[in-house]
């Protein structure tokens, strides 16, 4: 019943899926401090059959958005479903700096969209239905936007790979 | 990228078999065919591969302290609000009710200034904007997270956005309005009739909390309070009485 303690135990795996929405620690327990507050002050509108984890999801990742748009980086949010294939949205910079990466590096290499996707289902295991109701989507876009995730990171960790070898000879 | 389109679409099956979402029998022919295809198998492999990964590099947030700013936040409000307005309110319910003295019930004993000119301010802003049929609002009620997050934050604090369809009344949206104090926010909500409620929101610039205060202009009535830095204005076409309790769930709301 103590709303406060439920948010409590919720806390570690927000903060985990934070770290790895963002890849910054710092900035990851500021998005996890905004939901809190937000979550404390909105808890009337939870509704307590749905579980907690996906409403606090939800905020987190809108208030991360609302964060990507605020610094000027909207343009590689905005209709995700504009970026039909290929999704671009890997910054040409940002090819260089992978080197030897770890698969964090994979992760923010790749397109809000594919990592937020790929984060939920991957990392934070949540089913098909619910990432569709926390990203607003389809559970068909889910599952193309998935699939698509998938392929890069295995093309990016592949790369890693490589990378790795050619550094071992 | 180099998938066929006909790929892709297995792949689904496949994906949904990695993720856990199919049924057992749909389980069993992902599995018949993950044996008699190396390259489906490889795919299903690799995505595990990937989950492990990922795993591997964050599951050690879970073991970690959580940071003093967060355990701070999430004691913040648990204590109660020391002193409850709500009661002062009440109190100065009693008082108009019964008491004739059509005004005043000061905590402090003195007068807020911004409180008389809050409810100036809503009642000038009610009558210009509730008259208006096609743009009451500038931003409408269906958009509500956007509307809490606009306003709380030109407003200059967060507050929730009063849900009062209990009470009969629809959320139509809300605007920025100039207030004495800088920006205010102005909601509006609509009962089934077209009767209109606007609340009035600004921070002036104290932290305090005041009681209630009445004042009619016409056939309209407003109810003023501040709570912290808050200041609150509810103003309405009807009578005191089904104003009071507007004015009380408007309060309770606020809160969150």
């Amino acid at each position: 019943m103590d709303f406060r303690r439920q948010l409590s135990a919720e806390l570690p795996v927000l903060r985990r899926f934070a770290r790895a929405l963002t890849g910054d620690p710092a900035l990851a327990d500021d998005l996890v401090q905004d939901c809190l507050e937000r979550a404390m002050l909105k808890s009337h509108l939870y509704d307590p059959s749905r579980p907690l984890r996906a409403w606090l999801f939800t905020m987190l990742r809108n208030l991360h958005i609302s964060g990507l748009r605020r610094s000027g980086r909207a343009t590689v949010v905005k209709t995700v479903d504009d970026l039909v294939d290929g999704e671009g949205a890997v910054p040409p910079e940002q090819e260089q700096r992978l080197a030897a990466g770890s698969v964090s590096e994979a992760l923010e290499r790749l397109s809000p969209q594919h990592r937020e996707v790929i984060v939920l289902v991957g990392l934070e295991e949540m089913s098909y239905r619910d990432v569709s109701e926390i990203l607003g989507v389809p559970v068909g876009t889910v599952m193309s936007r998935l699939s698509r995730a998938r392929e890069q990171m295995r093309q990016l960790l592949e790369d890693r790979g490589h990378t790795g070898l050619r550094r071992v000879k | 990228m180099t998938n066929e389109p006909n790929d892709h679409m297995e792949d689904w099956a496949l994906h949904a078999y990695a993720d856990g979402e199919l049924s057992s029998e749909q389980r069993h022919e992902v599995e018949a065919r993950l044996a008699r295809d190396p390259e489906a198998a490889r795919k299903v492999a690799d995505w595990k591969r990937q989950r492990a990964l990922l795993k591997s590099a964050f599951d050690g947030v879970l073991g970690e302290p959580v940071p003093p700013q967060l355990a701070a936040t999430l004691r913040q409000r648990a204590a109660p609000s020391s002193v409850s307005p709500w009661l002062a309110m009440a109190a100065a319910m009693l008082l108009l009710l019964f008491g004739g003295l059509g005004g005043w019930f000061l905590k402090g004993g003195t007068l807020p200034v911004m409180e008389a000119d809050l409810g100036r301010q809503a009642l000038e802003a009610h009558s210009v904007f509730a008259v208006e049929v096609r743009h009451p609002v500038e931003v409408p009620g269906s958009d509500s997270d956007h509307l809490q997050a606009w306003l709380s934050k030109r407003v200059g604090t967060a507050f929730t956005v009063p849900d009062l369809t209990e009470q009969g009344y629809a959320l139509l949206g809300g605007r920025l309005l100039a207030g004495n104090d800088g920006a205010a926010a102005m909601l509006m909500y609509e009962d089934h009739e077209g009767q209109r409620l606007s609340v009035l929101l600004s921070t002036p610039g104290t932290d305090v909390e005041t009681a209630l205060k009445v004042e009619e202009q016409g056939k309209l009535i407003a109810c003023t309070w501040q709570d912290g830095k808050l200041a609150v204005a509810v103003v309405g076409e009807m009578a005191r009485e089904p104003m009071m309790v507007l004015a009380k769930a408007v309060y309770e709301k606020l809160e969150g």
